[in-house]
């Protein structure tokens, strides 16, 4: 998948271009976000076009923190529907990552 | 926005447009099941007017929610119902009969929705008639089986059963809702986070997902002021496909998959089956309860915006232990999604959760397997754990360990059973995360605080009560005796329809000749109708004048068809070989299902079969005793069953039935009870009178004694009672088994075991006495006739409103509506 990425005061945004991560896609997904986490250790992935999430996709977004974190950086998220937000909850992942409504929401809070 | 119904030809012109619009047919040109359904969508659009108000009025009014969640509703038809309890019985009749229909031909073409198994089932269908009747806002809470109860046949005596495919149609009844839709996550692993703050975060990873469809059923409530729902869950897969599988080419594997996710609404568990260790069955009773949570969640927070105004405003009640995971779900939705700390989260589930008793037998208490929770729900093991090591901290302050027996008591206590493998106890799961526990009959709640848990009841005592279980007058006087009905109603009014206690204003007329007269004319009927039946089904003509004795209900070795058949075996040999006529012709009528795994309950049906062979084809006995067993017991024929007894047989083993529901039915539609001391039977007693029922046999607590002392010795009965002995005898000798010797020897043995959990023998003399009497009092007709009046004027208490309005009361904090009250509502219903 393409994912295109932008730079915002240093901070990396990419958008998530699919409605639904799953079992399907989630593999595709760590392939093709692996150039932007090599770049940047401050990486925003906004979410706002996904409607359906499973737990595999979950467990992609989780590896993109994780190598993150390994680095001391960060990824935050922005732009979460409602349905999104529920499947984050219901595994407690909401708990570990920063979650933003807006992208300029989530670049500022790397300021902070 | 009501559609108001003026006369029958507004009913023409919406059956006319149904037949035309939503079948796509004539109306000339219906079968029979279209006719069914071109009536039932009509009835539907009145229903659905009425279910939008009532949901407009909670709306406005934002009262605290009743969500009843069960594994079973018993609903049986729907039709007849709801128009009773919208008025609209009688404009229907002249409608089809102006359309050249009948509405009796087309109620009973309607199939029976046979979600549940038996009381536990019909227990909740009754309940939420109840509910809507009231006004109280409540929601019934089950899964959308494809497959309901197995259709039973007979062949030789033997019990076959035959899948009932009961949604192979489509219910009209049933309005899908697949824009809320919710996902069910199963199996996956725990992985341990730290989460921003630096605290523990397990995540629930790597999880399988079902989407749960919700189905809903209106329930109207009589007058038609309510229309509540039933919502009904069916299991589907989260995709059409699982796409990686099908990417990967294996489009078979695929399509398994989406299969195996869909069979988890697709059959009822048969009670009595070993379900334990059964892991589909684990991830149904997940499925009810995760898919009942998250609507209940939803619904909440439409109005609300903080949890901590959860307890007040929802009250959940658990039926029986099945939905009981119930009490880590709600842990799970507050701690892990609306981030609440543990204890406040404690506090509201506890605060909001009821639950309700239903079984002593400790066997029948359901355990899970500590790995196969784990493998299925990994994240609600941990929060089982969680909940048990902080209540074991609270046990070990009340019951300090160095205290003889509290180690003991602690083990007993605790929600996980040491054992290999361990197994986590879903009734201690449900009495630790509750704030009521409640039997459902008197001597039932007594036992569960003194031989079930006692050490919870010595814990928590407040949290034990006892709610006798009812019945819905609705479905089982007015609408399944309308003759019976009419009388009353025609005596004292028709206000015992919303109040069962002005039955009472009945018992003047007991002993009024005429009066009498016209209810022995209304039981000769039914009885005629039922005569009819066993002739169409079994080719048995039975008199309708003879005793109309009967025993309808699960086979099972508690409720002792056994020791009813026993005593039809020594009359029959008292008569063809002592020459001792019976006091009075009877006619024995057996209905009921066996577990398909359950030998023994099928024996008994064969049993029975071959007893009523021999007797039904002798000539010395015809005259006196016949013996009928009629096929596929189920709601709908109960309704055909109960008006036309003179004799309930509730004979259950004293202490085992926790407290009946056929007993209050079979009583309502003025049969005279033979039972036992035991369950509700103990109340109805009390309530008619110990002069108008026959009670028989040992009580459970000398049931206790003997089985704790092990002091039951049949051989004793056997050699003291000569009657029962010969009947024992008879089963060991192929009297009632010439084409399959020995066949029932295994009963010969089972009743003169030591170990014989039902104790024939002991209650066999004491109950053919009983029998004796009852017999006397029936060939007096006019003793007869008042004690069955007065057992229908004494039924008050065991209306199914009486039992809901005590839940609401005393475990929900719910008032009934004001609306009910309200005068410009207070409208008679057309018809």
């Amino acid at each position: 998948m393409e994912i295109p990425v932008e730079n915002l005061d240093g901070v990396s945004v990419a958008v998530l271009p699919v409605d639904e991560l799953d079992a399907s896609n989630a593999p595709e997904f760590k392939r093709d976000i692996a150039p932007a986490l090599q770049a940047n250790t401050k990486l925003v992935l906004d979410l706002s076009r996904l409607r359906f999430v499973d737990s595999s996709g979950l467990g992609a977004i989780l590896s993109c923190l994780r190598q993150l974190t390994a680095k001391n950086g960060d990824l935050k998220l922005c732009g979460m529907s409602r349905q999104v937000r529920a499947a984050f909850e219901l595994v407690r992942m909401h708990r570990i990552f920063d979650i933003a409504g807006t992208k300029e929401e989530a670049v500022q809070a790397f300021a902070q | 926005m009501r559609n108001n119904i003026a006369d029958a030809s507004t009913i023409e012109e919406s059956l006319r447009r149904h037949a035309t619009y939503s079948l796509g047919k004539a109306w000339g040109d219906l079968s029979q099941t279209e006719l069914f359904n071109a009536v039932a969508l009509s009835v539907r659009d009145r229903l659905i007017e009425r279910m939008l108000e009532t949901e407009d009025r909670y709306r406005r009014e934002d009262p605290k929610q009743i969500s009843y969640v069960s594994i079973e509703f018993l609903m049986g038809q729907s039709l007849g119902n709801h128009l009773h309890n919208l008025g609209i019985h009688e404009l229907y009749r002249e409608a089809l009969g102006n359309l050249g229909a009948n509405l009796e031909a087309v109620q009973d073409s309607e199939q029976d929705a046979a979600l549940g198994n038996g009381g536990l089932g019909r227990l909740a269908a009754c309940f939420l008639d109840s509910l809507a009747t009231l006004g109280m806002p409540a929601c019934g809470y089950g899964i959308n089986y494809e497959y309901g109860l197995f259709k039973q046949e007979i062949d030789n005596g033997y019990q076959r059963e035959k899948p009932e495919n009961w949604l192979a149609q489509s219910s009209p009844w049933e309005i899908a809702r697949p824009d809320e839709a919710c996902f069910v996550p199963v199996y996956g692993h725990i992985e341990h986070a730290i989460d921003r703050k630096g605290g523990y975060n397990p995540m629930w990873m790597d999880w399988k997902v079902l989407v749960g469809i919700p189905y809903d059923m209106p329930i109207s409530g009589y007058g038609g002021r309510t229309v509540n729902l039933l919502r009904l869950y069916s299991a589907r897969s989260s995709h059409d496909f699982d796409m990686q599988i099908f990417n990967d080419g294996d489009y078979f594997k695929a399509v398994e998959q989406k299969m195996e996710s869909e069979t988890i609404s697709k059959v009822l568990y048969p009670s009595d089956a070993v379900v334990a260790g059964r892991e589909l069955r684990l991830i149904q009773e997940y499925f009810l309860v995760a898919c009942a949570m998250r609507d209940i969640v939803r619904r909440f927070e439409q109005n609300h915006n903080t949890f901590r105004d959860f307890a007040s405003k929802v009250a959940i009640q658990l039926n029986d232990t099945h939905p009981a995971l119930t009490v880590a779900e709600l842990m799970r939705v507050l701690v892990d999604e609306k981030d609440m700390e543990w204890e406040e989260a404690w506090n509201i589930t506890r605060a909001t959760l009821g639950y309700t008793n239903h079984t002593l037998a400790p066997e029948a208490l359901e355990k899970w397997p500590v790995p196969l929770l784990e493998s299925v729900l990994p994240r609600h093991l941990q929060i089982i754990l969680e909940i048990n090591r902080r209540f074991l901290e609270q046990v070990s302050v009340a019951c300090p360990m160095d205290v003889e027996g509290n180690v003991e008591r602690t083990r007993r206590l605790s929600i996980i059973e040491e054992s290999t493998p361990k197994q986590v106890r879903m009734a201690n799961l449900a009495m630790v995360g509750s704030h009521s526990i409640n039997g459902v009959s008197a001597i039932h709640s007594e036992l569960v605080k003194t031989s079930l848990a006692p050490d919870f009841f010595q814990l928590f005592p407040e949290r034990f009560n006892n709610k006798t279980n009812g019945i819905t007058q609705r479905r089982w006087l007015l609408k399944a005796n309308p003759e019976l009905a009419n009388l009353i109603t025609a005596s004292v009014g028709d206000s015992w329809i919303t109040d069962l206690c002005r039955l009472r204003e009945l018992e003047s007329h007991a002993v009024d000749p005429g009066f009498q007269e016209e209810f022995r004319k209304v039981k000769r009927l039914n009885k005629v109708k039922l005569a009819g039946i066993v002739k169409d089904l079994l080719r048995i003509n039975v008199d309708p004048d003879s005793l109309f004795d009967i025993q309808v209900k699960r086979i099972h070795a508690y409720k002792r068809q056994l020791l009813n058949t026993m005593h039809i075996i020594d009359e029959y040999l008292a008569l063809v070989e002592d020459g001792r006529q019976p006091v009075a012709p009877r006619t024995y009528i057996f209905s009921g299902k066996a577990a398909p795994g359950y030998w023994l309950a099928k024996q008994v049906i064969k049993l029975i079969h071959n007893v009523g062979r021999v007797i039904n084809n002798d000539a010395r006995a015809s005259q006196w005793i016949k013996v009928v067993f009629i096929p596929d017991y189920r709601v709908s024929l109960a309704e055909k069953i109960i008006p036309a007894a003179d004799l309930s047989e509730q004979i259950s083993t004293a202490g085992t039935e926790a407290s009946g529901t056929g007993n209050m039915k079979l009583a309502l539609n003025g049969a005279v009870t033979i039972g036992t001391i035991d369950g509700a039977n103990i109340e109805i007693r009390e309530e008619v009178g110990e002069e108008n029922i026959f009670t028989f046999g040992l009580n459970a607590a000398e049931v206790r004694t003997m089985r704790e002392q092990r002091s039951y010795r049949p051989w004793d009965y056997y050699a003291r009672h000569p009657r029962a002995k010969r009947v024992a005898d008879s089963f060991s000798s192929n009297l009632f088994c010439p084409d399959e010797p020995n066949l029932f020897a295994w009963i010969f043995a089972s009743v003169l075991d030591a170990n014989d959990e039902h104790f024939h023998l002991a209650d066999f003399t004491p109950y053919v006495e009983a029998q004796g009497k009852a017999g006397s009092a029936f060939r007096d007709p006019g003793r007869w006739t008042r004690m069955a009046i007065l057992n229908v004027a004494r039924m008050g208490k065991f209306s199914s409103d009486r039992t809901v309005m005590e839940y609401a009361h005393e475990i929900w904090g719910v008032q009934r509506s004001t609306l009910i009250d309200d005068p410009l509502l207070l409208e008679t219903p057309t018809g």
